[in-house]
């Protein structure tokens, strides 16, 4: 059982986390189907940014920001992490830089009026990363 | 790993299914709210059906590997607790509400979709059944009341 105080961050991060997954997946469906639906590429293309925007970031930083309040309590100062925890870290650090390159690829996209191919195709890889985190995270393996 | 860990992992990935399919059914949503032609608010109606595919299976990989948890988890936890029950209550809320909504939402693609086949011109019944009130509450209802849930998983109240 956990202490009540680590209660709090815990929630937010996993908010956070399902609210990122569904997000940056509604940018990878968003995108694929601007490859099947001739004339709505721009609307699809506003969806994915507008979501991106409104909906990836903001919960990255919530996830993001959960973890760290949470890590803080759990292994205070130079404790070592367990491997568990690492797998967070390194789905969050680089996934930061892919989604970083994603959403400049949408705003790319979002001028031209068209997503490219390589948005639902980094934001797939990154709702597979977020897949092994939460195994990781859950499991404890 | 071990069977509780096991059964964690499955129980975890169905709350992501689930929070997640109503991420990807809001922001479908919102962004169906800004639209006026019949065949651009078909599409994104139609998209939120992935979202649906996700939210059955969350639900019940979260449920069925829930139940198994009580029953496994090291912490003396019983069918008969208060966070149990609470939490199997508002399961059954946030469906209803969402099975609400989802069908004042089929009547809005129905509507769309015949209009879709007669010119694809905007309409105010169409536009009124998108801003629907009742329909918006029932659907981000269902969203606030799992969102309780997963408070209640956390802080899981008298465990």
């Amino acid at each position: 059982m956990r202490p009540d105080s680590w209660n709090l961050p815990l929630f937010l991060h996993i908010l956070g986390a399902t609210v990122l997954f569904g997000t940056v997946a509604t940018v990878a469906i968003a995108g694929f189907a601007s490859r099947n639906h001739a004339g709505y590429e721009q609307l699809l293309a506003r969806v994915a940014g507008r979501t991106f925007l409104f909906g990836v970031i903001p919960s990255f930083i919530l996830m993001r920001a959960g973890a760290q309040w949470i890590v803080g309590k759990e292994f205070p100062g130079d404790a070592k992490t367990p491997g568990w925890i690492d797998v967070g870290f390194i789905v969050s650090e680089p996934g930061a830089l892919l989604l970083l390159i994603t959403g400049i690829l949408i705003w790319v996209s979002a001028r031209r009026g068209r997503l490219m191919l390589a948005v639902p195709v980094l934001a797939g890889i990154y709702v597979v990363a977020l897949g092994v985190a939460w195994v990781a995270m859950s499991g404890k393996p | 790993m071990n069977t509780y860990q096991w059964l964690l992992v499955f129980h975890v990935t169905g709350a992501f299914l689930l929070l997640g399919g109503g991420a990807i059914a809001a922001a479908l949503n919102l962004s169906a709210l800004g639209r006026e032609r019949p065949s651009e608010i078909l599409l994104l109606y139609g998209l939120i059906r992935v979202a649906v595919v996700a939210i059955t299976a969350g639900t019940l990989l979260a449920f069925v590997f829930g139940l198994w948890l009580v029953h496994e988890a090291p912490f003396n936890y019983s069918y008969g607790d208060g966070w149990v029950i609470a939490a199997f209550v508002l399961l059954i809320v946030a469906n209803a509400l969402g099975g609400a909504g989802g069908k004042r939402d089929q009547a809005t693609v129905n509507l769309a979709r015949e209009l879709v086949a007669s010119g694809d011109a905007p309409s105010p019944e169409l536009r009124a059944r998108v801003h629907d009130p009742v329909s918006l509450a029932l659907s981000y209802g269902s969203g606030l009341v799992l969102i309780a849930i997963l408070a209640l998983m956390i802080w899981k109240p008298g465990a």
